[in-house]
């Protein structure tokens, strides 16, 4: 008990000593504090905006664009993997457009996304659509494929019906492929809203933080660092505990 | 009459071309989609006046430093805290906390400390290209099978080969994955610092293109753009099978490719 606590304080010293040198910096003239607000300002302004509703406005805002475009890439995504693997012709039809496509830099082609759907959400929703489909499709795709044939010849063998393959033998098998897919792609929504909310908008964490750096007011910037920070993380976790139940058989052994 | 799958691949890229093409010049698209042909006349054009040279070696410029300076110091790190649990302890939580963070959240930060020109946009780049570099050699040089190190260990191998002949050869595949990720992090956040605030590269030949209306150049700088970012990781996954040879037999990239 008292060797784990210890442990655990072993394995998460470098957090408090890095803040204690931070506030050292500051206190001692090192830095400016222009450059480097001090902590006690970042915790103000990140209790201040909380308590008055800013960054929960602006943290809502990106949270939900995110999830949309983030759910709207999974839903579509695995369905289209399990076809391009079962599919000839669906998997010659679009295997380069994904394969080739997956290493081309798609943020460039963000300036033609507001173009077609505006500056505000629908762009912003629909690009991370694009950039969510393409790692949960290549690793659903390539999950699908590894799925071992003497499974399928198994089922196939006791006579159990096309639906019931598909069902009950190639989507759980593919379960753990998919779910490393959509950790992959979980991050890269929030990455790309923010990103999109810099680029130009009037709401959302992106902006706050764009506008607060044009304010020189970089208390604000790192806290909302620190927000978009402990959201990223929650909701990893909540993806783990989702795998954890959906994958039960399969013990992950990168946690 | 069955169309042969090397056919069958190029059925919706060219189709999707010409549709653009065709319905471009008949204007029943909007204007700022612009046509294939007039995106290829205007790339031209920006390359005969030096424009595109200059943008180009601007981005590539920044791309490279921060994308080497990133890998260097993610391989480094990361490998010394695979190997050393001190090491280890002091990142983990750092980058573990980070990791969820774009990076690009830093920019305003960045910008500050570094100004608009090249400074700021090449350690933005290396900042963002560490972690998923760092993360993938930390786990490699974990996951690397205790039954190569003992063997070696056990036939007396010093140090430096454990670490030559054993961890490295051994890790290489996941750190070159780790290193894929950070190159394509490296252009994701080259677009956004050059779009956000920056003089010359690419992004803002594609903004000067946007602003001046010419959506021809504004798609001249686009194609360019994804064709660098797809050469760079064609290049690395050349290197790749190069430094893999022999471990990509019987994996499932080799079967798909």
């Amino acid at each position: 008990m008292i060797t784990g606590a210890l442990r655990r304080i072993g394995q998460w010293y470098s957090i408090p000593l890095l803040l204690l040198f931070w506030q050292f910096a500051i206190t001692s003239g090192l830095v400016e504090s222009r450059l480097l607000p001090s902590l006690g300002r970042v915790w103000t302004a990140l209790v201040d905006d909380l308590s008055n509703g800013a960054l929960l406005f602006h943290a809502w805002i990106t949270l939900s664009r995110a999830a949309i475009g983030f759910a709207l890439a999974a839903i579509v995504g695995v369905p289209f993997a399990a076809a391009m693997a079962r599919a000839v012709i669906v998997r010659n039809l679009f295997e380069p457009i994904f394969f080739f496509g997956y290493p081309i830099p798609k943020i460039a082609l963000f300036p033609v996304f507001t173009y077609i759907f505006g500056i505000g959400s629908p762009s912003k929703i629909a690009f991370t659509f694009l950039e969510c489909l393409y790692p949960i499709v290549v690793t659903a795709y390539l999950a699908f494929r590894a799925i071992p044939n003497r499974l399928v010849w198994t089922a196939e063998n006791m006579g159990a019906p096309r639906r019931t393959i598909l069902w009950r033998v190639i989507f759980p098998a593919a379960m753990p492929g998919i779910f490393a897919g959509l950790r992959i792609a979980l991050p890269i929504s929030i990455i790309v809203i923010v990103l999109t909310e810099m680029i130009g908008d009037s709401k959302g964490l992106g902006f706050y933080i764009a506008v607060s750096g044009t304010r020189f007011a970089f208390q604000n910037v790192y806290a909302a660092i620190l927000l978009i920070g402990v959201c990223g993380f929650v909701l990893d976790r909540i993806l783990l505990l989702l795998r954890r139940k959906i994958v039960h058989w399969e013990r992950d052994e990168a946690n | 009459m069955r169309i042969p799958a090397s056919v069958q691949h190029w059925i919706i890229p060219v189709s999707l071309l010409v549709a653009w093409e065709g319905f471009g010049r008949m204007a029943f698209l909007p204007r700022y989609l612009s046509v294939p042909t007039l995106i290829l006349a205007a790339l031209w054009e920006v390359t005969l006046d030096g424009e595109l040279f200059q943008a180009l070696a601007t981005s590539l410029h920044r791309v490279s430093i921060g994308f080497v300076l990133g890998t260097g110091a993610g391989v480094f790190i990361g490998l010394g805290a695979g190997l050393v649990p001190g090491v280890r302890h002091f990142f983990d939580p750092l980058v573990s906390f980070l990791y969820s963070v774009p990076k690009i959240a830093f920019l305003p930060i960045f910008l500050l400390l570094f100004g608009l020109g090249h400074a700021s946009k090449i350690s933005i780049i290396a900042f963002s290209c560490f972690f998923p570099v760092f993360i993938a050699s930390r786990h490699a040089v974990l996951s690397v099978s205790k039954v190569l190190v003992w063997t070696a260990q056990n036939m007396g191998a010093p140090r430096s080969t454990m670490f030559f002949r054993v961890f490295i050869p051994a890790a290489a595949p996941q750190l070159l994955a780790g290193i894929r990720i950070g190159l394509a992090h490296s252009f994701v956040i080259l677009f956004a610092a050059e779009l956000i605030g920056s003089q010359g590269g690419l992004g803002t030949l594609i903004s000067d293109g946007e602003d001046a209306a010419r959506f021809d150049l504004m798609f001249a700088g686009i194609v360019t753009f994804a064709v660098l970012g797809f050469v760079s990781d064609r290049i690395l996954m050349a290197i790749r099978r190069r430094v893999l040879r022999g471990q990509m037999i019987g994996t499932v990239e080799q079967a798909v490719r």
